[in-house]
């Protein structure tokens, strides 16, 4: 049984003492669908079309699948760290998580109550948890009427994302006028029309009226990328807020997700090929034919080519852009990466950082804000990133402790792996090689000024991994951009990557575009690569075995059939 | 947390012994489950990224496996094993000379051929894999069988081929004893001998000359020259290997450490997991057979425990020989590259190899077997810290990876990374002051390893070295917990542990005193460590006879192997 046609031209001849002992994988094969990038979108859109009968294959440019879903030895020997350890927010919805049933003993969520803190200087603090009253009672130590109102607002938010913003994450976008008409027909729908015409710093501050309240709750709102003065994405705050308190952590490490899926693709067929960097999609007759993956002189054929890379590197630099009509090729070429990327500061320490705080709950939490006092300094703060500076009197950014779920991160029995993430800029005025040693050394002041335990007796290691540095180890989150591409009005919705493609089929027969870049976006929400299976099965004529949520179906019936 | 799993065969740890055994049986339609502590499966054969860009490669990294059966009859090609190994880079290498303190000194034909020989490339036709598998893969002979010169199976394949090899010494000879007699120059031999030591069965050990042989023959004869490395490095030859097994539709669990071997009537049905385990500590049931594919202390010592096995039996496993190198890997980030020192400045421009232009350095000092002594009494002698000065600390240096576009050497945008270079120190479990003194020593230890690679390359100055990555024997204990003692090839493959006799002739074909039990790890089964598959395709002879595995027609038998009294043949055909 083989998943894929090839032609072998090997034999073991032993009067051929320089002869291979062994067979390889061939240099010409022929699949039915080759996807480019072995990262979340890849591994799942592989596994749905695996299982539905079609020989897949995906090349990964790394030594290892997942992208972003990576756990790495970031303090070698020894101690293990996820880049992406908070970015689990979909698991609630995720269509994936349910069809493959990875929710069990290959794979384990923790979703711990403590989710997002923050602590500040005067020892005060304030806790989001996934239980609301545990989060008004903890708004209740700063303001009466904002625990009152967060009692209120959330709970029209959480249906705002239960029943429309979730769910539509895995359904193919609609133009806006289409979003509006159908978002007419309930209560629910006008509100988040509403909703969606401020900014997240207008809504912030007309729903709450403390300062610390604010803080918090325009961090939680936009760590993720969404700019806090921007109008026209305001749908997106109840479903960041709602999220950053359901958050999952992926017991063993993000990379179990990835090996979960991976195990799904390969059960079913497919084939993964490691340390295989895609050079060129081959065109024939101005259609996309297959690949080739670099410096092997190896090529690929096959009747769908998926790539999960950004527009830029899809476009430009593997079809060519002689091969591209002009209004694509200009959209391309239009492309805004992420505004800001992150530096974060690992650590292994011999006990978990122990805030100093009125809350003792913070040293649980999940994710723990340090170093922003109030909503001015936070827009200060991301306003000098944004123009390529960070102000080391000013910065601040959010911790977590991963240990304290995971005991296998460290390999030494009793020991902490932490982490420190601030926003930063791709281009720092100064240069980030020149300016790495004081950036670290001012995180660590910043983050110790907080958790004073944090002192030179009680870290073991310590390691820097700057934007610069985001873009060595995944070279396609570009310009350090981890969502692949600003999350702006114009690129997001059916305009994210651009009109042509955000169906997930692109205006080059054969090539389908379906990462982090293509609609709903980035994070770890495994909505692109879902609905580029769904679009694959259907162009390629295979039954699709799988059906939507529950959430979903309640989604089209109320908004989308006539 | 619902009703305990049941599978066919439950297999505890999934590094290559591991997950190969569960290739060749979900390849026979049994139901297997691999558990593994950590969170990545692989074991030894990792490749890790401690900074972005950089990525190194703590354990395996040669491929040593090319002979195996496994690559044919798991078709690893279907699941994207590549190596990048053009013939005409075997031709062309350059075999240079061999580091002395003196400087280069060279190899000479008679060496060459007498290697050559020893390795059967001089046959007619060459007989190279046909002998590599009988040393590595063939079972050993039943307990009732009398090992003999005649039924030993590379002492057949000598005498079928080549017999001017075979005499009837050639069972009871050192390394060195066979190289004095095909080999020409002192440091080949000493090279050679090292090289034996790094890869598993030293250089004066008795008994052992053709497998001591033979292990670094694995690596020079069937891949030799720069490109020998599979494609994602040993953990791209592993991914292979992991494909073909969950294809077969064997289930993978990891982040499971395992906790007990449940033994019933004397009889092994399953596990429990340890309670930090992603699933709890739940049961999972074994119909068939556990094959404990962890180290030996663990499989027998912790999860079976004394209370199944005779004191006489924990004795003998308790005093199992773990002194093998213990490999202390350095790599170096570096502002400017490495350069030969003065002493070395002298060789052909193919001793700068990748886009870096790395210098590929070795093996050094190799000028005598004296010096190879010296190193064997510091680190085998239950010393501690070494003892020879650093200009006599033998060690060696990986041959660059740059060749590899996925690979870091020659690509990466801030300065310069090494290989690794790598050099034996005590194990951590006899090191005279203790088990953690590597830890106590890090510091000093690195700075005597800068000093020894110093010896012949530039550029390993405090101010030129950004970054020293290194992992001790104690490090190794920690992250990879089948590593005992911190040794890379398992327990010491010497005469009184290997073959028949390995690791105690009570355990030497892979079943235990536990029925249902059998075990498949580098410290405990013939031929050991080097991730050659051959552990599993070995084993594969004892669970046909067992009537646990029944393989299709893709399925053929060691030529030399000889079937158990009462036992239905694992031969085929």
């Amino acid at each position: 049984m083989s998943n894929f046609s090839y032609r072998s031209d090997y034999v073991y001849d032993a009067n051929d003492p320089f002869g291979h002992m062994q067979e390889e994988f061939p240099r010409e094969s022929e699949f039915d669908v080759v996807i480019i990038g072995g990262g979340p979108n890849g591994l799942i859109a592989g596994a749905y079309l695996a299982r539905a009968g079609l020989r897949v294959v995906i090349c990964e440019r790394r030594f290892e699948v997942g992208g972003g879903l990576a756990t790495e030895e970031n303090l070698y020997p020894c101690y293990s760290s996820n880049p992406h350890v908070l970015y689990h927010m979909m698991v609630d919805y995720m269509p994936v998580i349910r069809d493959f049933d990875l929710d069990g003993p290959a794979l384990t969520w923790i979703k711990p109550n403590a989710q997002t803190g923050i602590v500040f200087e005067d020892g005060s603090s304030l806790l989001l948890t996934r239980q609301v009253q545990d989060t008004k009672d903890s708004i209740l130590k700063h303001s009466l009427k904002d625990a009152t109102t967060f009692g209120k607002v959330i709970r029209d938010w959480k249906r705002i994302v239960g029943e429309i913003v979730a769910p539509a994450t895995y359904i193919p976008p609609m133009a806006p006028i289409d979003i509006t008409m159908a978002m007419e027909r309930t209560a629910v729908g006008r509100a988040m029309l509403e909703i969606g015409e401020q900014s997240p710093l207008e809504i912030i501050n007309d729903t709450f009226e403390h300062e610390k309240v604010r803080t918090l709750m325009l961090y939680a709102a936009c760590m993720w990328g969404l700019d806090p003065r921007e109008t026209g994405l305001g749908f997106m705050v109840p479903l960041m807020l709602d999220r950053t308190m359901n958050k999952c952590y992926c017991y063993g490490g993000s990379h179990k997700f990835a090996g979960a899926l991976a195990r799904q693709v390969v059960k079913h067929g497919g084939l993964i090929l490691e340390a295989a960097p895609v050079k060129k999609i081959l065109m024939e007759g101005g259609r996309a034919a297959g690949v080739e993956i670099g410096h092997e002189g190896r090529s690929i054929r096959a009747k769908a080519v998926m790539s999960t890379l950004d527009p830029h590197t899809t476009f430009l630099d593997l079809v060519g852009p002689a091969h591209l009509p002009a209004s694509l090729k200009e959209e391309v070429e239009g492309w805004a990466w992420d505004k800001w990327s992150f530096n974060t500061l690992h650590i292994a320490t011999h006990e978990p950082p122990k805030y100093a705080t009125d809350d003792p709950w913070i040293n649980e939490s999940f994710a723990t804000v340090v170093g922003i006092e109030s909503v001015d300094q936070l827009l200060a703060h991301w306003d000098a990133v944004v123009a390529g500076r960070i102000d080391l009197g000013a910065f601040g950014g959010h911790s977590t402790c991963e240990s304290l779920f995971d005991p296998t991160l460290s390999d030494r029995p009793g020991k902490y792996v932490s982490m420190f993430q601030i926003h930063a800029p791709y281009d720092l005025e100064g240069g980030w090689p020149e300016r790495r040693a004081a950036i670290e050394a001012a995180m660590l002041a910043k983050w110790r000024k907080v958790a004073p335990n944090l002192t030179a007796d009680t870290i073991l290691a310590t390691s820097m991994e700057d934007p610069e540095e985001i873009e060595i180890r995944f070279p396609q989150m570009r310009r350090g951009s981890i969502k692949h591409g600003d999350y702006r009005p114009l690129q997001m919705g059916c305009f994210r990557p651009n009109l042509d493609c955000s169906g997930t089929d692109t205006p080059i027969e054969g090539l389908y575009a379906c990462g982090a870049s293509t609609y709903p976006g980035g994070l770890i929400l495994g909505g692109p690569g879902y609905l580029g299976a769904n679009k694959v099965a259907d162009e390629l004529g295979v039954e699709r075995w799988w059906k939507p949520t529950p959430e979903m179906e309640r989604y089209i019936k109320t908004y989308l059939e006539e | 947390m619902g009703k305990d799993e049941r599978f066919d065969v439950v297999i505890i740890g999934g590094g290559p012994n591991g997950m190969t055994t569960a290739a060749y049986l979900a390849k026979c339609g049994l139901r297997v489950c691999v558990l593994e502590e950590r969170t990545e499966c692989g074991g030894a054969c990792e490749t890790v990224e401690p900074i972005p860009g950089v990525r190194i490669y703590p354990h395996a990294m040669l491929m040593y496996a090319s002979a195996a059966p496994g690559f044919e009859q798991l078709e690893l090609h279907k699941y994207g094993f590549r190596m990048e190994w053009d013939p005409k880079d075997l031709l062309e290498a350059d075999v240079g000379g061999l580091a002395c303190s003196d400087g280069w000194r060279s190899i000479t034909p008679k060496d060459q051929m007498g290697w050559a020989k020893l390795g059967g490339m001089l046959g007619q036709p060459s007989f190279t894999r046909e002998l590599m598998r009988s040393a590595f893969w063939c079972p050993p002979h039943p307990p009732e069988v009398e090992v003999t010169d005649e039924n030993t199976p590379y002492m057949q394949v000598y005498r079928k081929y080549q017999p001017d090899i075979w005499t009837p010494e050639l069972r009871e000879m050192t390394m060195f004893d066979l190289l004095d007699e095909h080999c020409e120059t002192e440091h080949f031999k000493t090279a050679m001998a090292f090289a034996a030591w790094a890869s598993g069965a030293a250089g004066h050990w008795e008994g052992v000359a053709v497998p001591a042989t033979l292990c670094v023959q694995l690596l020079t004869l069937p891949n030799m020259g720069r490109t020998s490395i599979p494609r994602g490095g040993l953990h791209g030859y592993f991914h292979a290997i992991l494909r073909a097994a969950v294809h077969r539709g064997a289930t993978i669990r990891t982040s499971s450490p395992v906790d007990e071997i449940l033994i019933e009537d004397g009889r092994a049905v399953g596990v429990r997991l340890r309670e930090t385990a992603a699933s709890g500590g739940r049961t999972i049931r074994a119909e068939k057979a556990v094959i404990a594919a962890c180290d030996v202390h663990q499989a027998f010592l912790d999860l079976v425990g004394p209370q199944h096995l005779d004191p006489g039996v924990i004795q003998k496993i308790r005093d199992i020989s773990l002194k093998n190198q213990t490999l202390y890997v350095s790599t170096f980030h570096t502002k400017t590259p490495l350069r030969f020192n003065d002493r070395f400045k002298n060789v052909p421009d193919s001793k700068y190899v990748g886009p870096d232009r790395h210098p590929m350095a070795g093996i050094f000092p190799c000028d005598s077997r004296e010096i190879y002594y010296e190193n064997v009494a510091d680190v085998d002698g239950r010393k501690g810290q070494p003892t020879v000065p650093p200009e006599r600390a033998m060690w060696f240096q990986t041959p660059p990876q740059g060749f590899d576009p996925t690979d870091c050497q020659g690509h990466y945008p801030r300065g310069y990374i090494s290989p690794a270079f790598e050099m034996a120190v005590t194990s951590p479990d006899y090191h005279v002051e203790g088990e953690d003194a590597l830890d106590r020593h890090k510091e000093d230890m690195d700075r005597f390893m800068r000093e020894s690679f110093s010896q012949m390359l530039d550029g390993l100055d405090d101010d030129n070295i950004l970054h020293h990555w290194s992992a001790s024997g104690r490090d190794v204990e920690f992250r990879n917990t089948g590593l005992i003692g911190g040794t890379w090839c398992g327990s010491r493959h010497d005469e009184d542990q290997l073959w028949t006799n390995r690791p105690i002739p009570e355990l030497a074909r892979y079943r235990t005193p536990i029925e249902g039990l059998y075990h498949a790890h580098q410290t405990s089964g013939h031929p050991g460590g080097l991730c050659l598959m051959a552990i599993p395709y070995n084993l594969m002879h004892i669970l046909i006879e067992d009537g646990i595995a029944d393989p299709g027609s893709w399925w053929y038998a060691s030529p030399y192997y000889i079937p158990q009294e009462g036992k239905r043949s694992a031969m085929r055909g």
